[in-house]
């Protein structure tokens, strides 16, 4: 085994790839360890439609996770992503209402999150803004966009719109169809083209990256736009599934949720390293520890501590996991 | 040394056009706001800026601070309020606290500086705002409380946020007793987290509890907000997929529940089902209209509160005795169709 090899995480050539999995994820074991419990307690935990329900809830999660995953290897950040949640559910929405087809309400939707990422995207990218800064006034801003232009709750969207949110395939629930596409693209994207190489390498080093001939404003500015598309396509899921979108409270702390899946996932917050089935992990722990917390009927504030408690130490196994590249 | 080219190319262009970028956005900006802030006239700011005396025979301005502005029932009320005041040859100001008390104390003692004759206030924290109602008291100006009673106050709005929960748990334990004979199971969804979500849980529970001893209570869960009702509901019925009722705190997390119950194959309009919430929320009232399990709503009647809103400052400024309001809540169901029109045509529905 080489130094190369030993500082990058790779497996020895006999090592068992599950075990080298559960080496690089820790997360797995820790949500193997947390399934058992909540099924031993509950009985429930494991039967299908509980596990579907899970599957449901955290598909817009995964969604807006995979882009922003990408987006914080390649050394920036989106906090906005709340707030275009709300406003792309609420373009969906409204466009549905007005007896537009699906397909539209959704494409108004996805105008509206790309919109929004461009306008990050060029501030951070092309302006060199702290993305600190400007996503967090997007996210403000944006916010105010949608209680003004939708200041009443929107609701009774149509059968046709239901569709995303309700129908199967293939057995499936829709938003989990999508958010394992999403998933699946995420991790060939990284894996496989030199695009991902490009945001791992603009993450570790952008100087460096800009010296190797890689375009350091290009590839964050699409990323950028594709958490928008992302945020709201997620947004139109949750109008979906509701049949109503609210502009105070829809998406309202969903950056913080997505960022906190990030992260747990083993994507490191200062750039260069993360992978897509670290997000997954992080996502399906989320996920798992509000349903099996609600299961057991704990109350509240010891549901908050609970989950404060399973965050801190899923991120510090995740923190001393060898990081991925 | 090389630098490189990203960073030299063009920097004192690129901060120059940043500048004037950010100035140009600062100023629009700042005009916008400018142009949608309501008409202060001369006279009213020469009134305003007379305080005490002269604030009784020439309100010319009433504050309104409510802190839930992330609230559709925000939105309806300046709307309806604006109007109502405009009647009266008032204009309306608002602030915009975003749901936090550090943010409203720091609005209010602003408004409290500048003399704001009238301040109507919904405190987030009752006992972190005496002493700012005092010192609105003390300057001469009108202080009324929404939602309570302060020490120190001109005349307050009151509700019972209990009361509200109190006549959605009679109606859901009525039904209880009627359609299921007095048993089955039900989840509350609930908030604990502020004085009003509080009362209205404790006011559900006790009423229902009471009235309907043999329903098992199977979940006490916080959620206020739709995806949280509907994420909460789906994993209650994971454990109990004979989950006949649900109550909400909020319309908002009760429809959530309702939703979350149609995913799981109930039909709209499930005999054994019942849902209901608080606030009078249009989708939920669409859905109570429609004859679904979605039964009940205790809701607010957003025009008189914004009446009260006018009148009680304009009765305090004119001396008249017990100037102090009392705004009902009504509960709605199914058969109530003129009530949930009335209510619908209030909050202004989207499409439906």
């Amino acid at each position: 085994m080489t130094t190369v090899d030993r500082a990058l995480g790779r497996p020895r050539a006999f090592a068992p790839v599950g075990l080298t999995v559960v080496r690089r994820h820790p997360l797995i074991a820790v949500l193997a360890v947390m399934v058992l419990v909540f099924q031993l307690a509950t009985g429930s935990f494991l039967d299908a439609s509980n596990l579907s329900g899970i599957a449901t809830d955290a598909a817009t999660l995964a969604i807006v996770a995979v882009p922003l995953a990408l987006l914080v290897i390649s050394g920036y950040l989106d906090l906005s992503v709340g707030s275009t949640l709300a406003l792309g559910g609420l373009v969906a929405g409204w466009l549905a209402g007005q007896g537009q087809s699906p397909v539209v309400a959704v494409l108004g939707a996805l105008a509206a999150g790309a919109a929004v990422g461009a306008v990050n995207g060029v501030l951070c990218c092309y302006l060199g803004l702290s993305a600190f800064i400007v996503t967090l006034g997007m996210l403000t801003a944006v916010r105010g966009l949608a209680q003004q232009l939708f200041p009443l709750p929107l609701s009774g969207f149509g059968s046709g719109f239901a569709w995303l949110g309700g129908s199967r395939i293939a057995g499936v629930a829709a938003p989990v169809v999508i958010a394992g596409l999403v998933l699946v693209a995420g991790a060939l994207f990284l894996a496989l083209t030199p695009g991902g190489r490009h945001v791992f390498a603009i993450g570790v080093n952008r100087e460096a990256a800009h010296l190797s001939g890689i375009n350091i404003r290009r590839t964050p500015f699409a990323l950028f736009v594709v958490t928008g598309v992302a945020a709201a396509l997620a947004g139109a899921i949750k109008a979906s599934v509701l049949d109503s979108a609210v502009a105070g409270t829809s998406g309202a702390g969903f950056e913080l949720t997505v960022l906190t899946a990030v992260l747990l996932g083993g994507v490191a917050l200062t750039g260069g390293s993360g992978s897509v089935l670290g997000v997954l992990l992080g996502v399906l722990f989320l996920g798992s520890l509000q349903n099996g917390l609600t299961l057991l009927n704990v109350p509240t504030f010891w549901q908050q501590m609970a989950q404060g408690v399973a965050l801190v130490a899923g991120a510090a196994l995740a923190y001393f996991a060898p990081r991925t590249r | 040394m090389i630098t490189p080219r990203y960073a030299a190319d063009s920097a004192t262009s690129r901060r120059q056009f940043l500048s004037w970028s950010a100035a140009a956005v600062a100023a629009t900006a700042l005009t916008a706001a400018g142009c949608a802030a309501p008409d202060g006239s001369s006279a009213s700011e020469k009134a305003a800026a007379d305080g005490t005396a002269s604030t009784a025979a020439r309100l010319t301005k009433i504050g309104l601070d409510y802190p839930f502005t992330q609230l559709p029932l925000y939105s309806t009320l300046v709307k309806l309020s604006t109007t109502a005041a405009k009647k009266h040859g008032i204009s309306l100001l608002t602030t915009n606290d975003a749901g936090s008390a550090d943010t409203q104390a720091t609005n209010l003692n602003t408004w409290v500086a500048r003399k704001v004759p009238a301040i109507v206030s919904f405190p987030m924290v009752f006992e972190a705002a005496e002493p700012v109602a005092k010192a609105a008291l003390d300057a001469g100006l009108i202080w009324v409380t929404y939602g309570g009673t302060l020490e120190h106050q001109s005349a307050d709005i009151q509700f019972s946020f209990r009361e509200g929960g109190t006549l959605l748990g009679e109606a859901a334990a009525q039904w209880a007793k009627e359609r299921l004979g007095g048993k089955g199971k039900v989840a509350f969804l609930t908030d604990s987290t502020i004085e009003l979500g509080r009362e209205r849980t404790k006011g559900m529970i006790d009423a229902f509890t009471k009235l309907a001893p043999g329903v098992d209570v199977v979940a006490r869960e916080q959620a206020i907000d739709p995806d949280t009702g509907l994420a909460k509901t789906k994993a209650i019925l994971a454990r109990h997929p004979d989950l006949n009722i649900v109550l909400g705190v909020t319309d908002a997390a009760a429809y959530g529940g309702y939703k979350a119950l149609q995913q799981a194959g109930r039909s709209k309009d499930h005999a054994k089902t019942f849902v209901g919430g608080q606030d009078g929320a249009a989708p939920s009232l669409l859905a109570i209209r429609q004859g679904t399990f979605y039964r009940a709503s205790a809701a607010l009647a957003p025009k008189a509160i914004a009446s009260a809103i006018v009148d009680v400052p304009r009765a305090v400024a004119a001396d008249r005795k017990n100037p102090s309001a009392q705004v009902p809540i009504t509960l709605v169901q199914r058969g109530d169709t003129k009530e949930i029109d009335t209510l619908l045509a209030q909050n202004g529905p989207g499409p439906s």
